[in-house]
């Protein structure tokens, strides 16, 4: 094989787009990680969800997938917040479910999953649905790319970029930062951390529900197609180093690049192996993330 | 006195000759439903045996399952099956062996993910050299009968309990609970922490190993999707968050009540089934997050002033 495919501008392009989309999952699951040390293995339902609204508003009354995008990701703020109300606080309420919350919400989440996947199979049946939107090819420097593809990398890279700013510049994306930096001292402080913890959950899921949205646009979606989403993500914080924000755009890269690299040199059924290879190293060389915060062993 | 305790050993043993005749009394049906209790049964205590006592929570035994269901799959016709499904177990107790010295390294939800995703992993290896080999599924023909299949789970699911108990009232067990509380300490105080924490993965593996094996043999079919399907290692730490305990009765009651809501729901609508699953999930970690044994033990005895 020509190794000079490596370096072309196709294969870059398909790396940023595969990064601006982790990134928009792993921000939202390293939010609700580090704020409340929760672990969501539902966030890929949101994905899901953000899926079927797009691609639901666009097959019933063709409304473009980048508006419904924007209702998808109101309804999914919504159901944040709900669970959050409805679910986490009970979690907190209780010293000992307290006591080991990282299990504790591991398996709550967990339930949730299931029980969003068979519902939404109940719903819409379990086949794979799709629609063609926007899928015109478009010629950048040398890049062919679906004109798809290019709005989902402007759209979600944009996104990253207003996150950005707002975890540096708005009060309540410094409130959560704080948090993540320590709670109790953030409390002491005058930040309203429950207040906080719903924003967290509303933002993290509307994020995921934004990428839902635009992944329906190139892909195939289906009832269970959130759970590779939630492995990428946990795989891509702890690349990053948990509740470090930064870390997980960093890491969306290291991973979007291993995976798009990776299937270019061997094959797409080398995916999952290359994906899962990756959690494992880094999970086992540097648990505490590529970019060294120090984490506290329980 | 003497008397007690020939009742408290003759009644388990009364108990299991009930259980041992049951092929005599079910229909194929029921003894189907019998089996797959006994089989999460078997599971559930192993998986105790370790993730219970020690309290690292592991997403693994799936790949301890399937690997059995692989390795008898492998040896079909080749050795014969008295020796191919202790091999089972042998093998889904060195793959443990092999995955436990890096994995037990890392503690608390980094425990939790790593065991998921060491799980997956093996299962997609599995998955590519099968499809290397231009395999799509094995079909098994001529495998044992149901009944034959059902002593030998009541077999496994016996020890299964056996080794909890013995596990759990020895040294090994207390020292394992001294991690649970505190691993630190614990090693301070002089347990070995690595090599308990070792032994002790190794020796829950070769239970799902022996069980995957038989249950493959009761399927036919081998399908390296459905065999390392991480819905079994969820299912068992439900049955576990159910039960609630990490006495041999713990798992026991939860295996029954998760059996019993499963054949009420379960052939009419899967999706149902796993709803249902979700929501006693949630609602058990919410609100009953001592579980069945640990409630009965609160209303049974007296309230303290």
């Amino acid at each position: 094989m020509d190794l000079s495919v490596l370096f072309s501008a196709q294969l870059l392009a398909s790396v940023l787009v595969l990064a601006s989309l982790y990134a928009l999952v792993a921000i939202g699951l390293n939010l609700v990680y580090g704020t409340m040390r929760l672990l969501n293995v539902a966030h890929g339902e949101l994905v899901m969800l953000g899926g079927y609204a797009a691609y639901w508003a666009f097959a019933q009354w063709g409304i473009s997938p980048l508006l419904a995008a924007l209702a998808g990701m109101v309804i999914a703020a919504g159901i944040g917040g709900l669970i959050y109300v409805a679910v986490v606080r009970r979690l907190f309420r209780s010293p000992n479910l307290l006591a080991r919350i990282e299990s504790n919400s591991l398996l709550v989440f967990f339930g949730i999953s299931i029980i969003v996947q068979n519902i939404t199979a109940l719903a819409f049946t379990a086949n794979s649905r799709g629609y063609s939107y926007l899928d015109d090819v478009i010629e950048i420097g040398g890049a062919r790319i679906a004109a798809n593809r290019l709005a989902t990398l402007a759209v979600a890279g944009a996104t990253c970029l207003a996150c950005a700013l707002f975890f540096r510049y708005a009060r309540s994306g410094m409130a959560m930062r704080a948090i993540i930096q320590h709670r109790d001292a953030a409390a002491l402080v005058g930040i309203d951390v429950d207040r906080v913890n719903v924003q967290v959950f509303a933002l993290g899921f509307a994020l995921a529900a934004l990428a839902g949205a635009l992944i329906s646009m190139s892909q195939q979606i289906s009832p269970f197609m959130g759970f590779p989403f939630t492995v990428s993500g946990f795989v891509i914080i702890i690349l990053g180093g948990l509740g470090n924000l930064t870390g997980s755009i960093i890491g969306s890269l290291i991973l979007a690049a291993v995976e798009v690299y990776g299937v270019t040199l061997m094959s797409p059924s080398f995916r999952s192996i290359l994906v899962y290879g990756v959690f494992i190293a880094a999970l086992l060389l540097r648990p505490q993330g590529l970019l060294g915060r120090s984490i506290r062993a329980r | 006195m003497r008397r007690r305790h020939i009742a408290l050993l003759a009644a388990p043993v009364v108990a299991v000759g009930l259980c041992a005749m049951l092929p005599l009394m079910l229909d194929p049906y029921g003894l189907g439903i019998a089996l797959n209790l006994l089989t999460w049964i078997a599971l559930a205590e192993s998986w105790a045996m370790f993730s219970g006592l020690s309290g690292y929570i592991s997403l693994g035994h799936a790949v301890f399952y399937g690997a059995g269901a692989y390795v008898t799959v492998l040896l079909w016709q080749v050795v014969p099956l008295w020796l191919a499904i202790p091999l089972s177990g042998l093998a889904a107790g060195l793959l443990a062996l092999a995955l436990g010295w890096p994995c037990l390294r890392v503690r608390g939800p980094y425990f939790v993910i790593l065991t998921l995703g060491v799980s997956e992993f093996v299962k997609y290896i599995v998955i590519s050299s099968e499809a290397a080999l231009g395999r799509n599924g094995r079909l098994l023909i001529g495998t044992p009968s149901l009944a034959v299949l059902f002593e030998s789970m009541l077999a496994v699911a016996i020890i299964s309990m056996i080794v909890l108990y013995v596990v759990r009232s020895s040294r090994l067990g207390a020292g394992l609970l001294a991690i649970r509380e505190d691993e630190v300490a614990a090693e301070a105080v002089g347990v070995n922490a690595a090599a308990l924490k070792l032994v002790t993965f190794t020796l829950s593996a070769l239970i799902p190993g022996v069980v995957g094996g038989l249950m493959i043999l009761r399927s036919t079919y081998f399908e390296p999707l459905q065999a390392f399907n991480p819905t079994t290692s969820f299912t068992i730490v439900t049955i576990a968050i159910l039960g609630g305990s990490d006495e041999v009765a713990g798992p026991f009651l939860g295996a029954v009540l998760l059996v019993l809501i499963s054949e009420l729901l379960w052939v009419r609508a899967p999706e149902v089934y796993m709803i249902i699953l979700g929501v006693l999930l949630i609602g058990f970690v919410l609100f009953v997050p001592e579980g069945l044994l640990g409630r009965a033990q609160r209303l049974l005895t007296p309230a303290k002033s």
